[in-house]
């Protein structure tokens, strides 16, 4: 409890994140680590309830998950929103095709405050990209936003489907 | 021998085991073989059947085998680090090594020539990294699922070529759901 009170006082915006995840059903996580993420990797690192790994790449971390959901976990994947232009194809031919719910938690780089300009081109392309993969989004502009994310991660097993949260860099940037 | 010849030899002692296996020929063939719901074929997403392999078996008790090939494992040359690092005691990776991308005509892979599996995997962290014949992968196979403490790397070498054979008439979710129910979860919500 000690250790809850740190984080919520300290990372507020990363505790509340998996907080609402948790709660809706999220049981499994991996990451592909970003700066942005850093605060919820700790978090999920001293969470004995859950299983969490860092693994090396995005498509591998779909096929863990894929492997996770059949065995009655719902996994969440957290990343750079540039994973998802390494996961297009086994988003649809395996999560889709096999109507498997996972949540992308994504720090989406290259939004307002980001300082990097290479950011830009992913982001210019990420939310056209989910557009055309036809999977839903929660967009997370401010603290208010990220209430919806415990709804939003129930939704995926309800329509079998992945779902994709995107925080903004400036909602993540302080935190 | 080649790969049918290996899976019709591992037929048995796969049987009641959970399957993860490549897309293409080999899930064609293991189907004509001996279909069984506990066995996953993985329809699209070549280079996964590792990775779905090492999730699955991180989240159920029973032993996992991913059936793999070479020219996938080399797509997907990553998780083996995962593997190395994460899998588990019921986990096991089986790379059926025929040197050659079987499905797409038997065009040679890298394994014909300086790159080796076995150190690969080694280098990667994987431990009981075993490569043998075809011959001597059902006992190889059997070890490793007997071993209660320690997850396998096997790899098979063996000839290319293939079987004449049809898609398998399964849809993905018929897949998903029989396997689901093979190991007691009927639904999802």
């Amino acid at each position: 409890m000690v250790l809850l009170k740190y984080y919520s006082y300290k990372m507020k915006i990363s505790q509340k994140i998996i907080t609402n995840l948790k709660e809706g059903g999220a049981d499994f996580f991996l990451s592909v680590p970003c700066k942005l993420l850093a605060n919820m990797i700790t978090i999920l690192e001293n969470d004995k309830d859950i299983y969490y790994s860092a693994i090396p790449r995005e498509e591998e971390g779909m096929g863990i998950c894929a492997g996770a959901y059949l065995g009655n976990k719902l996994p969440c994947i957290m990343m750079q929103n540039t994973g998802i232009g390494n996961s297009v194809n086994s988003i649809v031919s395996l999560l889709q095709l096999y109507q498997m719910p996972v949540v992308f938690l994504i720090s989406y780089r290259g939004t307002p405050g980001e300082p990097v300009g290479a950011q830009g081109g992913m982001a210019s392309v990420t939310e056209d990209i989910l557009n055309t993969l036809r999977i839903p989004m929660l967009h997370c502009n401010t603290e208010d936003d990220l209430d919806k994310i415990s709804t939003f991660t129930n939704h995926a097993k309800v329509i079998e489907s992945p779902v994709a949260v995107l925080c903004n860099f400036n909602l993540m940037k302080d935190d | 021998m080649n790969r049918f010849e290996l899976l019709n030899l591992l037929k048995k002692t796969i049987q009641d085991e959970l399957v993860i296996c490549n897309i293409g020929l080999p899930s064609q063939e293991l189907y004509k073989l001996n279909d069984r719901p506990n066995y996953f074929y993985m329809l699209g997403s070549m280079g996964l059947a590792s990775s779905i392999g090492l999730g699955l078996s991180l989240t159920v008790d029973k032993n996992v085998i991913s059936i793999d090939g070479d020219g996938s494992v080399l797509m997907n040359m990553n998780t083996l680090a995962t593997i190395g690092n994460r899998a588990p005691s019921n986990y096991t990776l089986l790379i059926v090594d025929n040197g050659s991308y079987g499905s797409t005509g038997d065009q040679k892979t890298f394994t014909n020539e300086r790159t080796s599996l076995k150190e690969v995997a080694i280098g990667a962290g994987c431990k009981n990294v075993i490569e043998c014949s075809g011959e001597e992968t059902d006992g190889n196979l059997k070890k490793a699922l007997a071993d209660k403490d320690n997850s396998y790397v096997i790899i098979s070498k063996i000839q290319s070529g293939n079987v004449p054979i049809k898609p398998i008439p399964l849809n993905a979710v018929t897949i998903r759901d029989r396997f689901r129910k093979s190991i007691g979860l009927v639904s999802y919500l």
